[in-house]
């Protein structure tokens, strides 16, 4: 009799820990509706490929952000950016910061990425060492005339789905954007 | 002092539990979830509360009281909190813990071994999933039901009342409420009387006549078992499958969430493999069966899903492994009475398995959380926009596989009344297929309809992936008008308003904000078949009593049907495409049924089909 009074304690204890332990969360966890930023932004020249406001500009050829900071890319990966200020009598340059991990070179020995901005191609430049690049080309002022300019980028070759990943990949890039020309 | 011991003994592994897995009792709902808690939505009337409570769904599961009760009533009442659900699940692993302490103790005789079994087994790893997921409850509650039955078979072997014999049925019945697993009760109790109380085997079997009868009737009432992922496997596969589990047991999975090297989990494994083994079969030699019967436990409870060797998953793992933590408690408590030797051995093997257990349990639990976390954001933050723009359809960009898998193909946002949600044209080749599930393409709005809708204002665009929902519809506009091209489009939603410049004029208006009928006979333009091989799909979600034929004609030219379906879910018709319309930048399809009905009260519409998707794929 004394054992299930005790045990009726036991369980009246552990109800009430869990029910105080619950009031202290509800404090903060009780269900609001999550705020949106209703602030606009325009297009930009410069993306940060992790940050949410560059996702509309990202084309095609990105896989999901990592570690907050970067995205791998497939073997041909777009953006859409708005030219910088005066790049249509300047002209501007163009700047792709990305990695190529030791993994990719290992496999790959070489890989060679070339680009086109609104179609213009822009030379292409090898890279056998695995590290963080900058891939960095002027582009001239009649291609930066509009709006918006489309920048195609490509590798020679990725790594195709299956040996490392589902997905195939080629390089990690951090950011790219116009720099402004003076 | 005595009391403050007892107090102790049932207190502490509450305490363990909430200290390892306190992340999972602040988890937010994460994919099924979504399944199960839009269940309470569709119920109108009593028939539709017995469909929605009995009838089999996902994988032909019949789990009433651990999903279709527990979800139906806890959003009743507590919509889209997360933590009365949390608290429930926790409330019910206490109830868990406290039965395998009480078992380990009966079987062993042992208070020391009914202490520590609770807490080797929520140190395993394998638990992180059902303390952090709200739809693995199934697994927590079919453990509450076996492990109380067999609390009162060893109650019954005890004292010999009848009434417990009773209450193992009592529990032994309504464990089939909470999980298919409960077949496997009668091998389990067969087993131990078998082992260890001969006298009470034949009180076992009729419990097989039980667990046979369920087996027949859940073939015929789920006859969509072993489809995808679930499809079963008799063969060699099987021995792997079942060493995956027995490693991810014992602890090898530590390499997935820390620095560790691969061989610290590989000699951990090894070496709790022999001495549980070990053990056992010294035991078994002195024809002491007991620790035997406990290592079984962990092979009856894995059988039903040893054959899925595509799906392995470890929160299978649940319930097998309360048999390796009695057979743990049972061995450190052999270990301590025969000296100092055995003594630091087993204390060695004891830290090694917390070692590499308890971080892989808090790491997965963790991840479990955040994923949860990121899908709360995403979904109501999608209330929020639908609450700013409303009767605005809603494009998504950015929208990783996870936020995908987790909550958008779950139809999350229809819980908080945003069912115009989509995600922007090309989004879908960021998040790769699940083959056994589908693919994102169904959840993109087509160019075409984008564009109007952009042009008309009738679209916000958010980017998700940050703390919060980022309108970015300006931005998009511009990238939209710089890369669509404004195309028929090949999968048209009927239940938005987007559609209309591609639909007939005999449709009726949208209704709800997501579903439109048809009468006799209406049109639609869809973009051509890319190629020969595509098919006209037509989807809907509501009809007349009956079933209905459907007739269509494309570009002039009747259609072969060549699949239908009608259920409680809808309908879908599949249709063959004639070769020539492949590459035709458009094509008017008509359909028409072979009966209409008038829905009554003044209405006096003629119905056809509720919409729907109309879809070349």
């Amino acid at each position: 009799m004394a054992t299930d009074r005790r045990r009726r304690a036991v369980l009246a204890i552990c109800l009430a820990l869990l029910a105080l332990g619950s009031a202290g969360c509800k404090r903060h966890r009780r269900v609001h509706v999550q705020k949106t930023d209703e602030e606009l932004p325009s297009l930009m020249s410069v993306l940060h490929v992790a940050d949410p406001r560059a996702n509309a500009q990202l084309l095609s050829g990105f896989h999901g952000v990592e570690q907050n900071a970067w995205r791998w890319t497939e073997q041909r990966f777009s953006v859409l950016l708005r030219p910088p200020r005066h790049a249509d009598q300047k002209g501007g340059r163009l700047q792709l910061n990305f990695t190529i991990p030791d993994v990719v070179i290992r496999k790959l020995k070489t890989v060679s990425l070339s680009a086109t901005a609104n179609g213009q191609p822009l030379a292409p430049e090898t890279y056998t060492q695995p590290g963080q690049f900058t891939y960095s080309r002027d582009v001239p002022a009649q291609v930066l005339a509009g709006e918006t300019a489309k920048v195609e980028f490509a590798l020679n070759k990725a790594v195709p789905p299956g040996d490392l990943d589902r997905r195939e990949l080629g390089v990690i890039v951090l950011s790219v954007g116009f720099d402004a020309k003076q | 002092m005595k009391r403050a011991a007892t107090v102790a003994y049932w207190v502490i592994p509450p305490l363990f539990c909430l200290i390892v897995y306190w992340d999972g009792l602040n988890a937010w709902f994460h994919a099924d979830d979504f399944a199960w808690l839009g269940l309470s939505r569709n119920v109108h009337t009593w028939r539709d509360f017995l469909h929605a409570m009995f009838a089999p769904m996902a994988q032909g599961t019949l789990r009433p009281w651990s999903e279709r009760a527990f979800f139906m009533g806890f959003e009743t009442l507590f919509g889209l909190d997360a933590l009365p659900f949390r608290i429930f699940v926790f409330l019910t692993q206490f109830v868990n813990l406290a039965l395998v302490s009480s078992i380990t103790q009966r079987l062993m005789r042992s208070r020391a071994a009914g202490f520590c079994a609770p807490l080797l087994w929520l140190a395993n790893s394998a638990l992180a999933g059902v303390m952090a997921w709200t739809s693995a409850y199934n697994q927590a509650l079919c453990g509450l039901f076996m492990l109380a039955a067999f609390h009162f078979l060893l109650r019954h072997i005890e004292t010999g009342k009848r009434v417990f014999y009773v209450l193992q049925w009592t529990a032994f019945l309504l464990g089939f409420g909470a999980l298919e697993l409960n077949v496997v009760y009668p091998v389990l109790a067969a087993t131990y009387t078998l082992l260890c109380a001969r006298k009470y085997v034949r009180n076992t079997l009729p419990f097989f006549l039980v667990s046979a009868g369920y087996a027949i009737v859940h073939r015929i009432a789920a006859p969509n078992m072993g489809a995808g992922p679930y499809r079963m496997y008799l063969d060699g596969s099987i021995l792997h499958t079942l060493w995956t589990y027995w490693t991810w047991s014992l602890g090898s999975r530590l390499r997935l969430v820390t620095e560790a090297p691969v061989w610290v989990g590989a000699v951990t494994v090894a070496a709790l493999t022999l001495a549980l083994l070990g053990f056992a079969a010294a035991r078994a030699l002195s024809r002491q069966w007991l620790p035997l019967f406990l290592l079984q436990w962990f092979g009856v409870m894995l059988l039903p899903v040893l054959p899925l060797r595509e799906h392995i998953s470890d929160y299978y793992l649940f319930l097998p492994t309360i048999g390796l933590a009695m057979l743990g408690a049972h061995a450190l408590l052999n270990a301590w009475r025969k000296g100092t030797l055995l003594r630091v051995l087993s204390g060695t093997l004891l830290i090694a398995y917390l070692a590499v257990s308890l971080p892989v349990a808090r790491a997965f639990t963790r991840l479990r959380y955040q994923a949860s976390e990121d899908v709360r954001r995403l979904v109501l933050g999608v209330e929020s926009a639908a609450q700013l723009h409303p009767a605005k359809v809603i494009l998504l960009s950015g929208v990783s596989e996870d936020l995908f898998w987790g909550a958008m193909f779950h139809h999350a946002f229809a819980l908080v009344g945003a069912s115009q949600v989509f995600l922007t044209p090309g989004s879908e080749h960021m998040i790769l297929p699940h083959v056994e599930l589908g693919s994102a393409s169904d959840f993109v709005l087509p160019p075409g309809p984008t564009l109007l809708g952009l042009e008309r204002g009738d679209i916000v665009v958010y980017a998700a992936g940050g703390e919060r929902l980022q309108n970015v519809t300006t931005q998009y506009k511009a990238v939209a008008q710089a890369e669509l091209r404004s195309e028929p489009p090949r999968r048209l939603d009927l239940g938005s308003p987007l559609a209309e410049p591609w639909i007939g004029s005999t449709w009726y208006a949208l209704e709800g904000g997501n579903h439109r009928w048809m009468p006799k006979r209406a049109a639609v333009r869809l973009g051509g078949p890319r190629s020969p091989s595509e098919r006209l799909h037509v989807i809907g979600n509501r009809q007349g009593a009956g079933t209905i034929g459907v007739i269509a004609v494309a570009d002039g030219k009747a259609l072969t049907p060549v699949r239908s379906r009608h259920d409680n879910d809808g309908f879908e018709f599949e249709f063959a495409l004639p070769a020539e319309l492949a590459g035709k930048r458009m094509i008017e399809v008509v359909l028409e049924v072979d009966q209409t009905f008038r829905p009554g009260g003044g209405d006096e519409r003629d119905l056809g089909l509720s919409f729907g998707v109309i879809e070349i794929r």
